[in-house]
């Protein structure tokens, strides 16, 4: 996303005029879910473009330790705004704009759980998903972070980033679709 | 709501919001007792400079506007979202308006949104005079688009009328706020006479904006409802309708004929509704309403505008447009943001309405606000005399 075009929006962000496509980038496409895994990793046109392809998708976002437990942070990954979450030392990888109306759905100021009633509680609310709930600023629209479902629109999913630690360092790996944190 | 980011690519191309001319009729900037203690008649300004220092909850302050609202009567839950947002001063707003490619806004205020719920009429209109004041000072500019309506209380029609006529050739002011929250009798009432008349006279739009209070008058009677959720379903929505059905069944629409009439923050899918239902009720009624020369609605599709936000958001955003059918309300539909509330429309949801043609949307995000307030594209008002 570098395009000329980006314009500042409440919040500091930057996101394209058109901001359709940027929503669509950053929900999880149905197209995308069906694609199999591995497709781009485990290329048959040998070990040294591979790798080539593989370290030109990697970003190196910071040290293990800038990213304490409980904690998220909107990072800049070349080009796009990527909120990444560490629950319980699982990490997460989220785009920083809600589906809704395209809200910096990341800069949530703290990460909460929710309410949930089901026939099992009768009915009756429980605090459920505490430190697992990604709300955005905006509008309340609740997102679950390890699976980047919307809990009012089940229709609506956040692309999760493939994001992961290696030698303390937590490295986002952008592809042409969504592959699910493991 | 899939249906709802999916950009139509097929149609006919779409003007940027960058390009399009994008006027906001409703956007709030935020006033404090410490604020308008300068600005308020004695003995008015004593009160005021007294609560300066109280700590301010969102929409909700003693001696200022108090009562119950955004949520009071229940539990609250750890959240992030972001719902008391306010904006403090005429810079912060234009910077924050450009980020939503907004160009001309219509300024209402925050807390005063309550005004009708004092019980003390004096104070009540002190408080008018002196927002009046104070926005006109510090808020206002035709030349950065911040345009003013100025508050109408209707504890007192005579001093609101004079607040009319003291404003009716400011550069600034394109409307006459009325507001709808916890007010006892509604608009519509002939003891507001002196209101519609004014206004009327000085070519400004009445515009009425309610919020959810709970109270004990109609539809403010909210506190059997469980949740914000039912509250405020049921606040702005059933506050513009019921005004709107006072403003037509005891003849404003026939007295002033010329009389142009905004109503805010309703969203737009109850129109048909009333449309219909009032339709109706003629039928039988008529006679309840000897002055209409016409079926109800036809009043309702000429006189009224209504404005977007917040705006529904079916799972097929085409029905917003069936709806805009059902009114008429191509020439009548106008953007609104309520930029900072908690349930502001960003123009892109707006915007991702299927419009069967861009002067429609032209009309919807821009053209149709310019006639409803006499101003050119540069917020400059047509109607000085």
């Amino acid at each position: 996303m570098t395009d000329e075009t980006m314009v500042e929006r409440p919040g500091g962000r930057e996101v394209k005029d058109a901001d359709d496509r940027a929503v669509k980038e950053g929900r999880e496409m149905q197209s995308e879910q069906q694609r199999e895994d591995g497709g781009g990793a485990a290329s048959a046109d040998g070990p040294q473009r591979d790798a080539g392809e593989r370290r030109k998708r990697e970003h190196v976002v910071g040290p293990v330790s800038e990213f304490p437990d409980g904690s998220h942070r909107v990072v800049d990954v070349g080009g796009r705004q990527i909120g990444v979450f560490n629950i319980r030392g699982s990490f997460h990888a989220l785009p920083n704009i809600c589906p809704h109306q395209t809200g910096p759905v990341c800069e949530a100021k703290q990460v909460v759980g929710t309410l949930l009633a089901t026939e099992k509680t009768d009915w009756d609310p429980e605090w459920v998903k505490d430190g697992e709930v990604l709300i955005c600023p905006w509008h309340g629209l609740e997102y679950h972070i390890p699976t980047g479902q919307c809990l009012a629109f089940p229709n609506i999913k956040l692309r999760r980033y493939d994001v992961s630690v290696e030698d303390d360092q937590v490295v986002i790996r952008l592809s042409s679709r969504a592959s699910p944190s493991k | 709501m899939a249906e709802t980011v999916v950009t139509e690519t097929r149609r006919q191309r779409k003007e940027p919001l960058t390009d399009l001319l994008v006027v906001d009729l409703d956007v709030h900037l935020h006033e404090s007792p410490g604020e308008l203690a300068p600005y308020a008649d004695s003995p008015w300004d004593v009160a005021l400079d007294n609560i300066k220092d109280n700590h301010e909850h969102y929409l909700d302050m003693p001696s200022f506007s108090p009562g119950v609202s955004d949520g009071s009567y229940q539990a609250k839950f750890p959240t992030a979202h972001e719902g008391a947002r306010m904006v403090h001063d005429q810079g912060q707003m234009r910077d924050e308006l450009d980020e939503l490619n907004v160009d001309l806004a219509v300024l209402f205020p925050d807390h005063l949104l309550k005004l009708p719920v004092l019980t003390q009429a004096p104070y009540a209109s002190a408080l008018a005079r002196a927002y009046n004041a104070w926005m006109l000072d510090k808020w206002t500019s035709q030349e950065k688009g911040l345009l003013g309506a100025i508050i109408a209380d209707s504890h007192d029609p005579q001093d609101a009328a004079r607040e009319i006529e003291k404003y009716a050739d400011h550069p600034d002011v394109v409307g006459v706020y009325l507001p709808c929250a916890g007010i006892d009798p509604m608009w519509g009432h002939r003891m507001y006479d002196p209101i519609y008349q004014a206004a009327h006279d000085a070519d400004l739009p009445v515009l009425l904006h309610s919020v959810t209070v709970t109270h004990p008058v109609f539809p403010f009677n909210n506190h059997g409802f469980d949740t914000e959720l039912g509250r405020h379903a049921c606040s702005h929505t059933f506050s513009i309708m019921a005004n709107i059905v006072h403003m037509i069944t005891t003849g404003v629409v026939v007295r002033y004929p010329n009389l142009r009439i905004a109503v805010t923050e309703a969203g737009l899918s109850w129109m048909p509704f009333l449309c219909n239902r009032l339709d109706k009720e003629y039928l039988e009624r008529r006679r309840d309403v000897p002055f209409l020369e016409e079926r109800p609605s036809h009043y309702l599709k000429r006189q009224f505008w209504v404005s977007t936000q917040p705006i529904e958001e079916p799972e097929n955003m085409n029905d917003i447009i069936k709806m805009i059918e059902l009114y008429d309300g191509e020439d009548r539909t106008v953007f609104a943001s309520d930029w900072p509330h908690h349930d502001f429309d960003h123009p892109m949801k707006v915007n991702q309405i299927p419009f069967p043609s861009e002067e429609m949307r032209r009309k919807v995000f821009g053209e149709n606000a310019l006639e409803l307030f006499r101003i050119d594209s540069a917020g400059r008002r047509l109607n000085l005399s």
